[in-house]
């Protein structure tokens, strides 16, 4: 009997020795952090663009919180010292004014890891005009009720007219891509072509009825649900009235939803049956764009070993694009394509009454304002407490009467 | 991979209710036995008293070495206790994980006897707790422990702890008159739980050995022990209102850490912490009529990791720890003891970090360490010095009357970015207890001690992201204040034993005490208040 238990307990005390051996070991080589120094070196395709003098350089490690901010010239490299060994989006910036336009230059590299002394990096800089249309305020996180429950029928999308001549936003797509959340799990998309794409979950558009002139520094307002949401059947504690939204992405009457005045937006693609876009409040993943045709919501693409349904658009067609994550966390879990936005911003919670909006680059003399749109919303948006529609002297656009 | 981690898991909880059902039949075992032994023993047993089991604690310098065979040099009587406590602490001059009140239920034995030439002896202890009004501390049963990773939030709650020890060590007889083999064995087993959202369960054990030897050459002994520690920690959160997430902080060191949220479809995972510890003491001893000296020192070196588990597990961090000790301890005199004590420990600790990437192809799905490095370090020295003088009377003393100093000195550092935190305290202590004969086998003891608390220096800096966030504004730098602070401790005890067989081989003691903070900047204050009632066997 004694000699069964030995032979028992032998291999219990082997393995554990083994094991904490082996963690002994795997911990006791570990050294202490030292800084690091890189080289970063720029790749300029600027098409037709003029060449600006500098650049804005950025090393952010969001796991950290934790940036670094350089400045360098086009040509040639920077040598970046003091670096946390880490995972770093690193960006270069800048801006010029030419033949009356204004050039945005950006580029980035993402999820780069700097783990060692003297590493090389390389950032392609591209060049584009300043958008037209801009999402300039986003309200998504909700609000809390008197009782303490949680309210998310306030959310709001503005769009607004940045540049210097009108816009018409008839027929402009609003969607929320896949994934849902920020998460580390990315579905994979099939197809040689799959990167030239984003992937929609769902689609608000514009009707394309008539035409919905938008006159620089002139913005529409698209709501959940545009009512006066202080109203003591909803939430007396809402930041917001929505009465005078341009428009509503209204599903179905029921006691506590109705149609508003805002003219109601085109279910373009609703591949699941809900009673409102009601979108995350952790913060979804945003574009507007104009299609190239009709949307046929059977045209609808699903992930690799997947068969939830998806509209994909094609990422020439994004006319602006935000990427908002539940917390500072997860600034690295991008889902939008860095082309489209490089970065990522949050309030931080849920139900805070907080916005997201973006910051004020210029006022005109005419007190027009021009916000920023560097395509990357970690610099261009700022968080808002409390969310405000037609901030900052933002027009409501003549057609709406209701305003 | 997922099922591989529900059977891992599966196959832990079974182990762990195993380990549990061990552990409560050996609790049971021992208390019986140690009683029945009482019994047993008749006549050939002399009764125990609280102050009678302080004295021989005080001529046993081998007891609590960690060389348990070192036992039998202690020449130790039978002795055993049974003890109740129900404790109350109540004020707002704390750390602020404690709570504003505090009670605490608990129960324990002790004893040990002598096996021939041999010597076992046992403990169990039950503690029961309820902290009211904690804050910043959403998953540690005891965030002092030594981990810097843990998470933290600022919602108000109360903890529920409970807490199982059981303890025991072993000493054969001398082996040719020269040897002796010994044991030491610790489980200790807590679970807790946090009240409010974002609410935790946590789950900890540790397993500790300890064998030993000693070898005697008439007036002089050496002895050797090993020790090899392993430590489980699972700490789930969770919310119980499923539509409000709860925002939370977890920690890596001196305020740095990255926000994470309870709840929804990026709720922070399970934290489990796995550590272990190997180490080794050797003693010298000198005994001679009248004296006993005991010099020994000791190193151990701990490590220990912690992965958070969601769905793929990913390295929150690790420490490793070196700890040094010596220690000299003297016992002089036969019926008045006086009993000197000189320690230093030294303890070394670094935090460790990682850089991961979550490597999604179909074929992996986990994260991958491409980088690790010491982020923080955490040493802590103490060097103490205590005297007591025992006023022998039987086998008790008549009075008691002691002195101490100690002086303690914490330097942690976060590396880059840079920030750091250093307190220098000295504490100087004196106690004192008369013990007042009734008549019969009664007795009243009636004891005061004062402690004086003198910062020496105290500084913290912190260069991390946000330096006007509340967790170090409403957390880290109050609880800086409150461990730089000098303060000043009264105290005061009171028990009434009396026996309670005809034989007067057992007795029944009652206590209380109470003990008073008084900080010296602040206005807050701490309050500390026990009653007991107690036997001995």
């Amino acid at each position: 009997m004694k000699s069964k238990i030995k032979i028992l307990l032998l291999p219990v005390l082997a393995g554990i020795v083994t094991i904490s051996c082996k963690q002994f070991t795997d911990i006791a080589e570990i050294r202490e952090v030292e800084p690091l120094s890189a080289t970063v070196t720029l790749t300029l395709n600027l098409g037709e663009a003029p060449v600006p003098e500098n650049f804005n350089l950025k090393l952010i490690n969001y796991n950290e919180r934790y940036e670094i901010n350089k400045t360098m010239s086009a040509s040639g490299s920077v040598t970046v010292e003091g670096i946390i060994p880490g995972i770093y989006t690193i960006t270069a910036s800048s801006e010029m004014s030419a033949d009356g336009f204004t050039y945005n230059y950006s580029g980035s590299a993402v999820n780069i890891d700097i783990i060692q002394e003297g590493e090389s990096i390389t950032v392609n800089v591209e060049a584009s005009k300043s958008g037209a249309l801009v999402l300039k305020e986003i309200y998504y996180c909700g609000s809390k009720t008197p009782s303490g429950g949680s309210y998310f029928r306030d959310q709001f999308y503005e769009i607004y007219n940045n540049s210097e001549t009108v816009q018409n936003v008839r027929g402009l797509c609003i969607a929320n891509i896949n994934p849902l959340t920020a998460t580390a799990n990315l579905p994979v998309w099939p197809g040689d072509d799959a990167a030239n794409y984003i992937y929609c979950l769902a689609i608000w558009q514009v009707p394309n009825d008539k035409d919905y002139p938008l006159n620089p520094g002139e913005s529409i307002i698209i709501a959940q649900m545009a009512d006066d949401h202080k109203k003591s059947n909803l939430n007396p504690n809402c930041p917001v009235s929505l009465l005078s939204a341009e428009f509503e992405t209204y599903v179905n009457t029921t006691s506590i939803i109705s149609d508003n005045p805002a003219i109601n937006m085109v279910m373009a693609f609703w591949p699941s049956s809900m009673p409102q876009w009601l979108v995350t409040v952790f913060g979804g993943a945003y574009v507007i764009f104009y299609p190239d045709g009709p949307i046929d919501p059977n045209q609808y693409v699903s992930p690799v070993g997947r068969s939830d349904k998806n509209f994909k658009v094609p990422i020439a067609n994004i006319v602006d694009a935000v990427e908002l994550v539940g917390n500072p966390n997860q600034m690295q879990l991008k889902r939008m394509p860095t082309v489209l936005d490089a970065g990522a911003v949050t309030v931080g919670g849920t139900y805070r009454a907080e916005s997201v909006a973006r910051k004020v680059k210029e006022v005109k003399e005419n007190s027009r304002v021009i916000y920023y749109d560097t395509n990357n919303s970690t610099n261009d948006f700022e968080v808002m407490n409390p969310p405000v529609i037609r901030r900052n002297g933002a027009l409501a656009p003549s057609w709406n009467t209701w305003k | 991979m997922e099922h591989l981690e529900i059977m891992f898991n599966t196959i832990k909880r079974m182990k762990m209710r195993l380990v549990k059902y061990i552990y409560w039949a050996g609790a049971v075992f021992m208390t019986l036995g140690l009683t029945q032994t009482a019994a047993a023993q008749g006549s050939g047993v002399k009764m125990n008293s609280p102050a009678s089991i302080e004295l021989l604690k005080a001529g046993a310098l081998w007891l609590n070495s960690g060389n348990g065979a070192g036992m039998v040099l202690d020449q130790l009587p039978y002795y055993s206790d049974l003890n109740f406590v129900y404790g109350n602490k109540a004020g707002d001059y704390k750390l602020k994980h404690e709570g504003e009140k505090e009670r605490l239920i608990g129960f324990s034995t002790e004893g040990g006897l002598s096996i021939g030439k041999g010597y076992v002896w046992g403990s169990f202890k039950y503690d029961n707790e309820v902290l009211r009004n904690t804050l910043y501390n959403t998953t540690m049963l005891d965030p002092l422990r030594g981990m810097p990773y843990y998470t933290v939030d600022k919602n108000i709650s109360d903890w529920f702890r409970q807490s199982y020890s059981l303890s025991m060590k072993a000493a054969t007889s001398p082996l040719w008159d020269k040897v002796i083999l010994g044991i030491e064995a610790d489980y200790i087993a807590k679970v807790g739980a946090k009240q409010i959202d974002p609410r935790s369960e946590t789950d900890y054990y540790t397993i500790n050995v300890q064998p030993s030897m000693v070898l005697t050459f008439g007036t002089h002994s050496v002895g050797l022990n090993f020790r090899y520690q392993n430590l489980k920690q699972e700490s789930l959160t969770t919310n119980s209102d499923g539509q409000t997430n709860q925002d939370v902080f977890v920690l890596k060191g001196l305020g740095n850490g990255y926000t994470a949220v309870v709840g929804g479809l990026q709720s922070l995972g399970t934290f489990l912490y796995e550590g272990n510890t190997a180490g080794a003491a050797l003693q010298y001893y000198y005994a001679a009529d009248g004296v006993k000296i005991l010099l020994s020192g000791k190193y151990n070196f701990r490590a220990e990791d912690v992965i958070s588990a969601p769905s793929k597990p990913k390295k929150e961090g690790s420490v490793k720890e070196n700890e040094l000790g010596i220690a000299l301890g003297a016992v002089l005199g036969r019926d008045n003891i006086s009993r000197f004590d000189i320690e230093f420990n030294k303890k070394d600790m670094s935090g460790i970090e990682f850089v991961q990437y979550l490597d999604n192809s179909y074929e992996v799905q986990q994260w991958i360490t491409i980088y690790n490095s010491i982020r923080s370090t955490f040493a802590d020295q103490e060097l103490s010095f205590r005297y007591n003088f025992f006023r022998g009377a039987e086998r008790e003393y008549r009075w008691r009357a002691g002195a101490g100093l100690s002086y303690n000195v914490s330097d942690d550092l976060y590396i880059i970015p840079e920030s750091l935190m250093k307190v220098e305290n000295l504490y100087l202590g004196a106690n004192g207890k008369y013990n007042f004969k009734l008549g019969g086998h009664s007795r009243i003891v009636a004891g005061a001690d004062y402690i004086y608390k003198n910062n020496l220096n105290g500084d913290f800096v912190y260069g991390g992201a946000e330096p006007g966030s509340h967790i170090i504004t409403d957390f880290i730098t109050p609880d800086f204040q409150y461990l730089k602070e000098s303060y000043s401790k009264i105290g005061g005890t009171l028990s009434y034993f009396t026996s309670v067989s005809k034989s007067n081989t057992a007795g029944m003691f009652i206590k209380a005490s109470l003990d008073y903070y008084m900080p010296s900047e602040s206005e807050n204050n701490r309050t500390q208040f026990s009653i007991g009632l107690g036997f001995t066997f």
